[in-house]
């Protein structure tokens, strides 16, 4: 590993860490799109920018850009709030406008101007060293390195002075507006962070991933915590291996270094998503099928205790009478049998004494509507679950 | 070339009517079934899906190595697809808001699909150039049975509209009570998605993945400013689509270095803020029109009741009193006043004003009416 590449690793991890702070609030505050629209709408911003400074690492074209994002937010609000169109309309209005000005004003300049929309777009993280920063003839570090690093400092120093103020807004609006705490500040604030760290990044990942690295690392955190700190640890963990994964799955591949990140950070959702043990898809398709048995273990239980009479409690009727499949009644009665709550004399089925207390305080339940106490009450009686 | 010249070509070129009348089809289907999606509240679905279908693109490329484009729609489709499904699935299974999704998809499928791009230009391969162009649009390379493609998708999807029309109102305006009529939510569902995708997946061609979602948002959201009726509303996005097409083109023709794609887009948004503006019924001019009308009614009926209470005091209801007792009055001018006069409800003598029997009649109705409405 030489250096560039220890310095291209270092870049792309600065800036998932950047983007998976103000991602983190963005999700919970269900404003993840928002960052898909500053992404695109900044193109004007650095365009014009970009002819007055002539430099793409320039503070003055950061904030430029920065503020257009900020302008896409007030307007996407401003069109919300005259009820024509709903948000995501308004959303999806804005920023492709912005974008197609951006576009056409590189097109008609393109003689001019060194800036090419796949460039801003995509990204290249693979030139970041070679652009170097030297203070008085003495070569500092990349650019790039120095762009992101202020944008991150600023970032956490903003999160530590303003956590608990963030945690009360986003978790609940209304007790924060009545502590004092003005909304609307702590929204832009939020906002001109996304819009900064946008622009600072999309020179190095491209805008566009920019959106991948704010988002996918706060979802897959989200599906594995429900605290904001561990949410927060856990979001920037995601983002960092998976840029210094993709960065070598780009040098295996030889392909775009910010394509294999975002490639990584698909590959880690899509592992989170389907195993995250509580929340992942194969649990919550577990519990489902587990809550069916049961619902249908009560059903049948309460059946029983329903009908003394002979017929009605044998095993055959139970397909005719409730109606299931031969398969399901099978595994009911299993269930039930194991968790003695069912005893089966020639063929008749007769509740237990368990299986008549579980029943009876299932029913105490159901008539007070407090169903979601029989969830508890099945740890007491369960010995197998379904 | 100066727009004159344009509209002279527009029959005789090859090029020129090929490119217009696909972008015109475009925007015609697109603004047809844009409608759908921003009615449905899944606006953002388009940006989502349009940026899904790159891997497919490359996909289509790798497996095939052949760059004909219904090969490579048929890619973009397929991942067009699984992305939207993905989306559904999250939502459906997971806590995580739709929003959310919808960012994740877009850039997770958009990222592999630059993943895939790159590769593929490393590979000794001559017939890979011009699949970037799927990114940005590249309206120029249409040719005539790209063209019939689209017109031929377009019919489908007219018929396929006319057809079940009526269960995708249903569906679209209440899906509980639809359900409860027996029909199969799920696959109209499907049917409507799986359009909204397809109408997607030909844009890419002419105006690339990321600006695709104007397309289908813009037409509609200009179109439901000027109706609430389904039919119209489609109808009108079909044509502020088409039209949006042709202007497009006709603009970027006519000046050097402008690309079709967004171009469209900023002609589909100049309908939308000039739909905002001007709709009579919702636009913003005529709806501040009308706030003004109402509050200056509601001034003259303040005056009208305020001169009411003096007269009340006197004896001879048209007992004359001067202007100037009025002039301290909010919202009273000479302008007001001459309005109350042409109502019959004042007459004026020189400096001094007095009520008629009719203005008093309608002040003291008015008087009651407040207190009624008070109550």
């Amino acid at each position: 590993m030489n250096s560039a590449q220890f310095e291209i690793q270092v870049i792309a991890s600065l800036v998932a860490i950047a983007c998976a702070i103000p991602g983190t609030f963005l999700v919970l505050r269900k404003m993840a799109m928002i960052s898909d629209a500053i992404s695109h709408s900044i193109l004007p911003g650095i365009v014009v920018g970009f002819f007055i400074t002539q430099d793409l690492n320039s503070p003055w074209l950061i904030l430029l850009a920065a503020f257009t994002g900020v302008i896409t937010v007030a307007l996407v609000e401003r069109i919300q709030k005259t009820g024509l169109v709903k948000e995501d309309t308004a959303i999806g209005l804005v920023f492709p406008a912005l974008f197609s000005i951006g576009v056409i004003m590189i097109a008609k300049n393109a003689n001019d101007v060194h800036l090419d929309v796949d460039a801003v777009l995509l990204g290249e993280l693979a030139f970041a060293p070679f652009d170097r920063l030297s203070v008085g003839g003495t070569d500092i570090g990349p650019k790039s390195l120095w762009v992101i690093g202020t944008i991150l400092t600023i970032t956490i120093g903003l999160l530590i002075a303003f956590f608990k103020e963030l945690k009360v807004s986003t978790f609940d609006p209304g007790l924060s507006a009545s502590l004092g705490f003005s909304p609307l500040i702590i929204h832009y604030g939020l906002m001109t962070v996304s819009s900064v760290t946008t622009v600072g990044a999309f020179d190095a990942v491209g805008a566009i991933l920019v959106v991948a690295l704010m988002i996918a690392p706060a979802a897959c955190a989200y599906l594995l915590t429900t605290d904001l700190k561990k949410m927060l640890g856990l979001a920037v963990f995601f983002g960092v291996f998976s840029a210094i994964s993709g960065y070598w799955v780009a040098h295996w591949l030889d392909a775009s270094i910010a394509g294999s990140i975002t490639t990584m950070l698909g590959v880690v959702f899509l592992l989170i998503y389907l195993f995250a043990p509580s929340k992942g898809l194969i649990a919550v398709m577990y519990r489902d099928k587990q809550q069916r048995i049961e619902v249908s273990l009560l059903t049948f239980l309460l059946h029983l205790k329903n009908h003394s009479e002979e017929r009605e409690r044998h095993v055959n009727h139970l397909n005719e009478h409730i109606n299931w499949q031969k398969v399901k009644s099978e595994t009911v009665l299993d269930l039930a049998l194991k968790n003695n709550m069912i005893v089966i004399k020639k063929k008749i089925v007769s509740l237990t004494e368990k299986g008549d207390e579980f029943t009876s305080q299932a029913i105490d339940y159901i008539i007070t509507n407090e169903d979601a106490q029989i969830e508890d009450m099945k740890d007491d009686f369960f010995l197998f679950r379904g | 070339m100066n727009l004159q010249e344009y509209f002279s070509l527009v029959f005789s070129d090859y090029t020129l009517r090929t490119i217009t009348l696909g972008t015109a089809i475009l925007g015609a289907v697109t603004g047809m079934l844009g409608s759908f999606a921003v009615l449905r509240k899944q606006s953002l679905l388009g940006d989502a899906i349009s940026h899904a279908a790159l891997p497919g693109i490359a996909l289509a490329f790798l497996i095939t190595g052949a760059k004909d484009s219904n090969t490579l729609l048929i890619g973009a489709l397929v991942s067009g697809l699984l992305g939207t499904f993905w989306i559904r699935g999250i939502i459906s299974k997971t806590h995580l808001k739709s929003d959310t999704a919808l960012g994740l998809i877009l850039s997770l499928f958009f990222g592999f699909g630059m993943l895939l791009l790159t590769f593929i230009q490393k590979q000794p391969n001559a017939n890979q150039a011009g699949l970037d162009k799927y990114l940005f649009g590249q309206a120029a390379t249409l040719v005539e049975s790209d063209v019939w493609l689209m017109a031929i998708i377009t019919g489908i999807c007219v018929l396929v509209m006319l057809l079940f029309w009526k269960e995708f109102k249903l569906l679209l305006f209440d899906a509980d009570y639809t359900k409860t009529l027996g029909f199969n939510t799920k696959i109209i569902d499907i049917l409507i998605t799986t359009f909204i995708v397809l109408a997607i997946v030909l844009g890419l061609q002419t105006v690339g993945v990321v600006l695709m979602s104007a397309m289908l948002l813009a037409p509609a959201a200009a179109a439901r400013q000027w109706t609430n009726s389904l039919s119209t509303m489609v109808f009108l996005a079909a044509i502020f689509g088409a039209f949006s097409g042709v202007f497009g083109t006709a603009i970027s023709a006519s000046q050097d270095n402008l690309s079709t794609g967004p171009v469209i887009v900023l002609v589909a948004s100049v309908f939308v803020i000039f739909s905002f503006v001007f709709s009579p019924s919702r636009g913003l001019l005529f709806r501040q029109i009308r706030f003004i009308s109402n509050r200056r009614d509601l001034e003259l009926q303040k005056t009208l009741s305020f001169m009411y209470h003096i007269a009340e005091t006197h004896d001879d209801i048209s007992h004359p009193h001067t202007i100037k007792i009025l002039n301290n009055f909010q919202g009273f001018t000479r302008k007001t006043l001459q309005k109350l006069v042409d109502k019959n409800y004042v007459t004026l003598d020189g400096t001094m004003w007095s009520l008629t029997e009719e203005g008093f009649e309608t002040a003291a109705n008015l008087y009651n009416q407040n207190i009624k409405t008070h109550e």
